[in-house]
């Protein structure tokens, strides 16, 4: 499967930025590049605001995504657009579907950018009679890079300057960067991959982590030696390399979720929360999980019981132990305990304990350990009677599997797709094919036939064509 | 729903009646009383619920449930939860799965027939009265001609059968079991409701466990309870009942509750419990009212639901459809049996994450048995029953030493399954297999589960064999009344959620005389 990147260039630059990138990149993965407002052949936005920005990104991510996974690459200025798609992406509030993490390149933050006086009155005073005149785009340039750039990128990287429209260069530079949306993106839990240049001044590798450390608790960041600004020219082998790294860590070691069901997600017919619930549950599990109502060893125990009880391929996994302890953490409950048990995360204190105790090296003595528990048989040092441990392990199991079946890969796996009924472009709300072998034509085609007088409107070759409420008609 | 522009009380006022709860048991006895000119207000421990509130994840969908812990024990502990009573204004009717068939007048008089359970002490006629009264007024679909009772109209076409409904009539016609569309408070023609508006006919949906936004399952936010705001009754939401406050003679004066985290009282002449089989007994042993019987508590009776499940080469999907279209009354009094009372067939499609608990706790399946069991989902096709259940001495609801987010302790329920339900549930089993196999089935899996919480303020004729009389009115406490299905003496084979609408509607009119 090719993946999908979506790029979203500095201030200045434009989709053709994209370039080098792609170049790196190779076939592997299809680049996106996208001219915000003002850049390239995009006009210009109907205010300056960020959101005017993202919701021009987020118009383009839509008609080009195909419901497959993807990643956002996202410099500088369109680092702090980044912050409002990803928010909204995983707020359901856009029609896409498989964003699995982000590459920020200089990022500009949500919080106001930091600039000094005297550079934001000169880059103004550049745009003052128009768009940007030969001479100070290649100054604007030159102040950004550490080297000179190679002539091809030098040429690119000057035209594009020079394309941007006068008003978008002010306004980002009197408006946007200015703007504080930091309250809108709030904290965004996603593997991010923030890349910085030890020369910048602004937005450079030491000023990254206090600027951004807090929006994206996960974010790794990587400091680039002989770097100003302008990383997708200055650095386009580390940032590909930074890609596919984060690729590999997450869109490849996650269950997939079919390019096809993905576009159902995506489409108008699954409603908001629905599509942020599953948008968010796609998202490959931190590595680097800290529980936070089980201990460390706890955790441990957990996953090895999860093997068991949920048994997920090699290479391709759900963290559940982790959510499992994220679940307890929240509180949230099921809304009843076996009497005699304590609370949910005491109870699975206690009982993880017991097991950790007892559990075997190898797998088939673990299933064996397993098979006694579900039989109503004790184990040594158990903290309860063994009808007491086998309902706390009858929880736990239900919880891990619960937590399995929530993915979406798991729903699209056993054919389920009732998420996409009651969305505001379902109409109707729910099914109109019921009977054994049927499906509906916006349905995923693996799930029975159309019944006569229906064409189907899907193709191979159309990847936007379940993303429309027109398609439902 | 909308309340901003309802009536409202001062709570130093002495409003007619307080209900609390606005389910099946408080909502039409609430707009019934608001009709007949009483100032009434309800209470209810939930939000108030806009359409859009409501979701088809079954992760998130719990928000209308009531998930403050229960603490379950016996053989068969009951799962309390998502399974259970509601949260929110329109209470268990939010989550409710709107299968409505009609109490059996056999059912009423099981002691009499049989010499085990107990009598209702309700003219079975006049609580049908009631219960055409409600099917008019909530709209209630079901088929042109219904088997077991010639007499019998629904007002409403049936709604569309789904694939475990097709299968089910198939296997029941093959065997001569006779079955039909289920009746189901689920419009099949769009209507105006009077006092809300426009209610959307069905859309073929399988997540109405979840909620439903289009008004094609009957609530009582959609129903009674505009009515009652029209006529003049005030809902206050989130308003969480823990006290009750009485006089020197034990009559009760108002109510103490606790609203956004300030505690309030609100004054009254009459109240209402209608808070369910856990919330309403709960509510009685914390105080320490009306129980002179002792029965409080006592008398916990859920209903059998055991599932048989069929594997099918075609792809059923059975979360497509209204999940329990069919219907099959030939068992409410099987012949050549020797246990007391029967059971009701429905067909059943059901939500995955509800299935993969079904797998899980009433199947004991783990490993790669469950996921291969998850993996034939949406080949399969379900049969379920809700069978009888008799009293028993140890099936009860008392009050833990653990206290609840508002302090009061919270209920343990224990039950355990009898002889009798336990008969029940293998006839039901052989019976529901047979069908599934003549419809085709490769093979198939059965699954234990319980459902309803019934029984335990129950209604007696004898003040020392019930909490409550006939009418829903306390034995001890003149100005206080139940109206929920924790009267229920007897479980009855049919779903209790019609019935206890009729049955509100009968105590309103007890009320007023």
């Amino acid at each position: 499967m090719t993946g999908t990147i979506f790029f979203l260039p500095g201030l200045g630059l434009g989709a053709e930025a994209a370039a080098p990138l792609a170049a790196a990149l190779g076939d592997r993965f299809r680049v996106v590049g996208i001219d915000l407002p003002g850049q390239g052949e995009a006009p210009d936005a109907a205010d300056g605001s960020v959101g005017a920005l993202a919701g021009a990104a987020l118009e383009a991510i839509e008609a080009e995504s195909d419901g497959g996974p993807w990643l956002l690459v996202a410099h500088s200025m369109g680092g702090k657009v980044a912050a409002l798609v990803i928010s909204r992406v995983l707020g359901g509030q856009a029609n896409v579907f498989g964003l699995a993490g982000a590459v920020l390149l200089a990022p500009s933050p949500p919080t106001p950018e930091p600039m000094d006086d005297g550079k934001r009155a000169q880059m103004l005073s550049w745009a003052d009679d128009g768009p940007l005149s030969e001479a100070d785009a290649r100054a604007f340039v030159d102040q950004n890079v550490a080297a000179p750039l190679g002539d091809s990128d030098q040429r690119n990287a000057v035209g594009l300057v020079r394309r941007t429209s006068a008003l978008s260069w002010r306004r980002w530079l009197s408006e946007g960067s200015r703007e504080d949306v930091s309250a809108t993106v709030g904290t965004i839990d996603l593997p991010v991959v923030v890349l910085a240049g030890e020369e910048d001044v602004d937005l450079g590798a030491s000023a990254q982590p206090g600027l951004l450390g807090r929006v994206y608790p996960r974010a790794r960041f990587v400091s680039l030696p002989d770097t100003v600004h302008l990383l997708p020219y200055e650095r386009a082998r580390e940032v590909a390399a930074a890609v596919v790294e984060l690729w590999e860590s997450t869109v490849s070691v996650s269950p997939a979720v079919p390019p096809h069901w993905g576009r159902v997600v995506a489409s108008d017919r699954t409603p908001v929360e629905a599509r942020a619930l599953l948008a968010r549950r796609a998202i490959a599990d931190d590595v680097h999980y800290e529980p936070r109502a089980l201990s460390a060893a706890q955790l441990t125990t957990l996953g090895a019981l999860a093997d068991r009880v949920v048994p997920q391929p090699e290479g391709r996994r759900i963290d559940l132990a982790a959510r499992v302890d994220a679940e307890l953490a929240s509180g949230s409950g099921d809304g009843w305990r076996p009497a005699g048990l304590p609370d949910d995360a005491s109870a699975y204190r206690l009982g993880l304990d017991a097991l950790a105790a007892v559990w075997p090296a190898g797998e088939a003595e673990q299933n064996a350990l397993v098979a006694r528990i579900v039989d109503g048989e004790s184990i040594e040092g158990a903290p309860w009677s063994d009808d007491l441990l086998r309902l706390w392990f009858e929880d736990a199991r239900n919880d891990l599997v619960r937590n399995w079946l929530a993915h979406p890969a798991s729903l699209a796996r056993v054919g389920y797709d009732g998420f996409a009924t009651s969305g505001p472009g379902a109409g109707p709300a729910g099914y109109v094919e019921l009977a054994a072998g049927t499906r509906d034509p916006w349905e995923p085609d693996d799930l029975g036939a159309l019944a006569s007088g229906h064409d189907d409107p899907k193709t191979d070759t159309d990847p936007g064509a379940l993303t429309g409420r027109e398609n439902t008609a | 729903m909308n309340l901003s522009d309802m009536r409202t009380y001062a709570n130093d006022e002495i409003v007619d009646v307080v209900v609390v709860g606005t389910g099946a048991g408080g909502a039409p006895l609430l707009a019934r009383l608001a009709e007949r000119g009483l100032k009434v207000i309800a209470l209810e421990a939930g939000p108030n619920l806009d359409p859009d509130d409501f979701t088809n994840d079954e992760v998130e969908a719990p928000r209308i449930n009531w998930m403050s812990e229960r603490l379950s024990g016996g053989e068969a502990p009951t799962a309390f939860g998502p399974n259970n009573s509601g949260w929110g204004v329109g209470g268990g009717t939010l989550h409710w799965g709107a299968f409505t068939p009609r109490p059996d007048i056999r059912d009423l008089r099981l002691q009499s027939e049989t010499g085990v359970g107990a009598d209702w002490p309700i003219d079975h006629a006049e609580l049908i009265r009631y219960i055409v009264d409600v099917e008019r007024t909530i709209g209630v679909s079901g088929p042109s001609s219904y088997p077991w009772d010639t007499e019998r109209e629904y007002l409403e076409p049936p709604v569309d059968r789904n694939a475990p409904a097709d299968l089910m009539a198939l296997g029941c016609s093959r065997l001569g079991i006779r079955a039909t569309d289920a009746p189901a408070a689920i419009l099949s023609r769009s209507r105006d409701q009077a006092h809300h508006g426009r209610r959307l006919a069905s859309q073929n949906l399988g997540s109405i466990h979840q909620g439903e936004r289009y008004g094609t399952k009957a609530t009582t936010a959609l129903t009674y309870l505009p009515a009652a705001v029209a006529a003049g009754a005030e809902i206050r939401a989130d308003a969480m009942v823990h006290g009750i406050e009485r006089d020197e003679l034990g009559r009760v004066t108002g109510v103490v509750y606790r609203q956004n985290g300030i505690e309030k009282r609100q004054r009254c002449a009459t109240l209402v419990l209608a808070g369910g089989g856990i919330e309403t007994p709960r509510l009685l042993l914390n105080t320490g009212i009306g129980n002179s019987s002792g029965l409080v508590g006592r008398n916990f009776l859920a209903h059998g639901a055991v599932q048989v499940w069929g594997r099918f080469d075609e792809q059923i999907r059975g979360y497509r459809g209204y999940p329990s279209a069919l219907i099959s009354e030939d068992f409410v009094r099987p012949e050549g049996v020797t246990f007391a009372g029967g059971y009701l067939l429905q067909s059943l499609g059901v939500m995955p994450l509800t299935y993969a608990t079904t797998l899980v706790r009433g199947g004991g399946l783990w490993g790669s048995e469950l996921l291969d069991a998850l993996d034939s989902y949406r080949h399969m096709a379900g049969i379920g029953i809700n069978g009888e259940c008799l009293p028993a001495e140890g099936n009860r609801l008392v009050l833990s030493d653990e206290t609840d987010e508002w302090g009061v302790p919270r209920a343990v329920v224990t039950f355990t399954p009898g002889p009798n339900e336990q008969a029940i549930d293998e006839h039901a089993t052989a019976t529901m297999t047979r069908i599934l196999e003549a419809a085709g089935a490769r093979d198939t899996q059965v699954f234990a589960r319980t459902a309803h919480t019934l029984g335990t303020c129950r209604m007696s004729d004898d003040p020392a064999a019930g909490v409550v009389d006939g009418d829903g009115r306390s034995h001890d406490v003149p100005n206080l009344w139940i109206c929920d299905n924790s009267t229920f003496p007897s479980a009855l084979t049919a779903n209790p959620g019609l019935a206890q609408m009729a049955l509100s509607l009968r105590t309103a009119d007890r009320m007023l005389r």
